[in-house]
């Protein structure tokens, strides 16, 4: 009996100092951003902010924007790092070494400096237009493709980590097994290679979606000026047109957009430990 | 076993620990000292520039006049410097002391103190005497509450390499725009104050010469005409309507050669040209009808403290003495608080070109809504 009680308290003990934290520096904000989304200039309970969020062009506009952006920064870096994660899985040559050493490095360079180097390379007369020649530069910077390229890079190092030890976990035998049975290589991926690294995808792709919809240094200091993504629209609508409860309803749109999207991971995480139960 | 339980037991005890230290408040140091030394404090808020100009000033003081500190509180721009503000109101209303003795805000924070309680003392050149040389101009916002100690205004930066044909008027700068297509930026109004200026002073050319002390908002259906005239503008600014982020934006576009003319802030595109970070060839220039600009302001916050009033009011007489005022000009770039007789020639010399003065947009909040018209009407189009 004491000693259930004691790994109880120790249970709690060690879950306290997290949830209280938790509870400080998460809970109540989430809690004060949500009231404040819901209270008019008199203080009274009102919907007109959310009315505002959902009418005015502008911000559907960035809605839309800021939705495209990140599935489509998501679908890219997923299929870039999947990709790198496969050969780097299944190839020992030189090269494959030489990229398994250096595929992290982009996480290691802070944002703004990456950012800032980004535009140098890739402006209208950077170092890239100097060496293809001016005129045959497109537009990258202050141009959605530019954004989209920063997120890759951005993105893939972490990516593709988690990936590369979902692949290192499917064992030698399950696949020398099946390519004995004769399963060609297309068989062997979609049956095997697929199912057994398709939760890690998922977990990735939450990772993903939720970086990139909150993103703001790159889209603030790359993309054009409208439509905006929300991270942006919303720093402007705060400290700009001192628009505090729009910006809360914002921000309470973009957690909904974010718990749908966590709400799939946890979902499917749940699943498979049952599974595994 | 018994190693597992001393992990255990270490584990506790550091929970526990954890737990007492997060529970342990931050204790607040108050102003008393105990070396018979009056302690003052100055909050300030700005770009670099300004945080070193005041490290520089303070120990300067400090050395003259042993007998006073200067707590210097340093903000940085867009983190909320409001709140400076927002806590000497407080501190007012329910009789405390706000701890901040100088303040250093712009003309919205004068009239928002006056307005919401007289939080600042009234400064005249009875109590502070050097105010008699301040630029009067300069003195007339300040509401005998401030000190103007600095100006800086909004000028247009140019290459003289390639702008052969310098505009001297608005009209003659917005014809220029129109002939060389993608050569002129400004940046985003919602991140700097040298593209707002130009927004500003674009849609209030348009209007009557006091437009701009207006503050009633049915002026805003007066803007039309200035906004048609920026999104007539657009299609021929850089990349055909690109507003980079923030003043050093479009600073960078010009030192690369993207473009060959910007509205850029006076003092940031000097000490530039003198870091040898614009190249040489970037010259200034007002026109006419000039860009916004505006003194920077320090105010005294009323805490009812009579010696921690005298010590700051020492501190305001110093501020405008030719030796901060030459810090001024050499360090910071900075048009001087005081009358520009009073200056050597050859620091008269240095800010000839841009001299000509510029307007002080007087309107508060509108600025804020001509933003955010500009993010509707102009950026998303």
């Amino acid at each position: 009996m004491t000693k259930k009680w004691k790994s109880a308290i120790l249970g709690l003990g060690l879950v306290m100092p997290s949830f209280l934290i938790l509870l400080v520096l998460v809970m109540y904000p989430v809690w004060s951003s949500i009231k404040t989304s819901f209270t008019g200039a008199d203080g009274q309970f009102t919907f007109e902010h959310y009315i505002y969020i959902f009418t005015e062009p502008l911000i559907l506009n960035n809605i839309r924007h800021t939705l495209t952006v990140t599935i489509l920064s998501c679908s890219l870096v997923l299929i870039i790092a999947y990709s790198i994660a496969i050969y780097l899985r299944f190839n020992q040559s030189p090269i494959a070494k030489w990229i398994n050493r250096t595929y992290l490095i982009p996480m290691f360079i802070p944002g703004v400096i990456a950012v800032y180097g980004f535009i140098n390379f890739y402006r209208d007369n950077g170092w890239v237009a100097r060496m293809i020649g001016e005129e045959y530069m497109p537009s990258i910077i202050y141009n959605v493709k530019g954004l989209l390229m920063i997120n890759i890079w951005f993105n893939v190092p972490f990516t593709t980590m988690l990936l590369i030890s979902a692949l290192q976990a499917i064992p030698n035998s399950i696949i020398e097994g099946a390519k004995d049975a004769g399963a060609n290589q297309w068989r062997l991926f979609w049956h095997f290679i697929l199912p057994l690294s398709y939760r890690t995808m998922l977990v990735a792709l939450t990772f993903l979606f939720m970086g990139i919809i909150g993103s703001f240094t790159a889209p603030f200091l790359i993309d054009r000026n409208a439509p905006q993504m929300l991270g942006v629209s919303m720093q402007q609508h705060f400290s700009v047109f001192n628009a505090i409860e729009q910006s809360s309803s914002l921000a309470v749109f973009m957690f909904l957009l974010c718990s749908i999207v966590g709400y799939f991971y946890i979902y499917s995480n749940i699943k498979g430990s049952k599974k595994e139960l | 076993m018994k190693m597992f339980n001393g992990v255990k037991r270490a584990v506790v005890g550091a929970i526990i620990g954890l737990g007492v230290l997060s529970l342990v408040a931050c204790s607040s140091g108050d102003g008393q000292d105990t070396s018979g030394k009056t302690e003052i404090s100055l909050y300030s808020s700005g770009s670099k520039n300004v945080e070193e100009f005041w490290e520089t000033v303070i120990p300067m003081f400090e050395d003259e006049h042993e007998d006073i500190d200067v707590d210097f509180v340093f903000v940085p721009s867009g983190t909320g410097g409001q709140s400076t503000m927002d806590r000497i109101l407080a501190a007012k209303e329910s009789g405390n002391d706000s701890g901040v003795d100088l303040y250093e805000g712009s003309l919205e924070d004068i009239l928002r103190g006056k307005e919401d309680g007289d939080i600042f003392y009234p400064l005249s050149s009875e109590n502070v005497e050097n105010l008699d040389n301040v630029q009067d101009e300069n003195l007339a916002g300040a509401n005998d509450l401030a000190v103007p100690y600095r100006a800086s205004s909004v000028v247009l930066a140019y290459n003289e390499d390639t702008v052969t044909d310098v505009p001297e008027t608005a009209e003659e700068l917005y014809d220029w725009i129109k002939a060389n297509p993608g050569r002129f930026a400004y940046n985003d109004p919602s991140t700097g104050g040298a593209g707002s200026s130009f927004v500003l002073t674009t849609i209030y050319n348009q209007l009557a010469e006091d437009a701009m002390s207006i503050q009633d908002e049915s002026i805003m259906e007066e803007w039309d005409k200035g906004f048609d005239l920026l999104n007539e503008l657009a299609p021929f600014m850089y990349k055909e309507g690109v507003y980079p982020k923030k003043n050093q934006g479009t600073l960078d576009l010009l030192a690369n050669g993207e473009v060959d003319m910007i509205p850029a802030w006076s003092d940031m595109a000097l000490e530039q040209i003198s870091k040898g970070l614009l190249p040489e060839s970037i010259k200034l220039k007002q026109i006419q009808p000039a860009f916004t600009g505006g003194p920077s302001y320090l105010m005294l916050a009323d805490n009812g403290d009579e010696a921690r009033k005298e010590a700051a009011e020492t501190f305001l007489n110093y501020v405008l003495t030719l030796d901060v005022q030459e810090i001024v000009i050499d360090e910071m770039y900075g048009y001087p608080g005081i009358k520009w007789d009073l200056l050597t020639e050859e620091a008269q010399e240095k800010f000839a070109d841009v001299m000509d003065g510029y307007r002080i947009f007087n309107g508060g909040d509108l600025s804020s809504k001509l933003t955010e018209q500009w993010q509707k009407e102009v950026a998303a189009q």
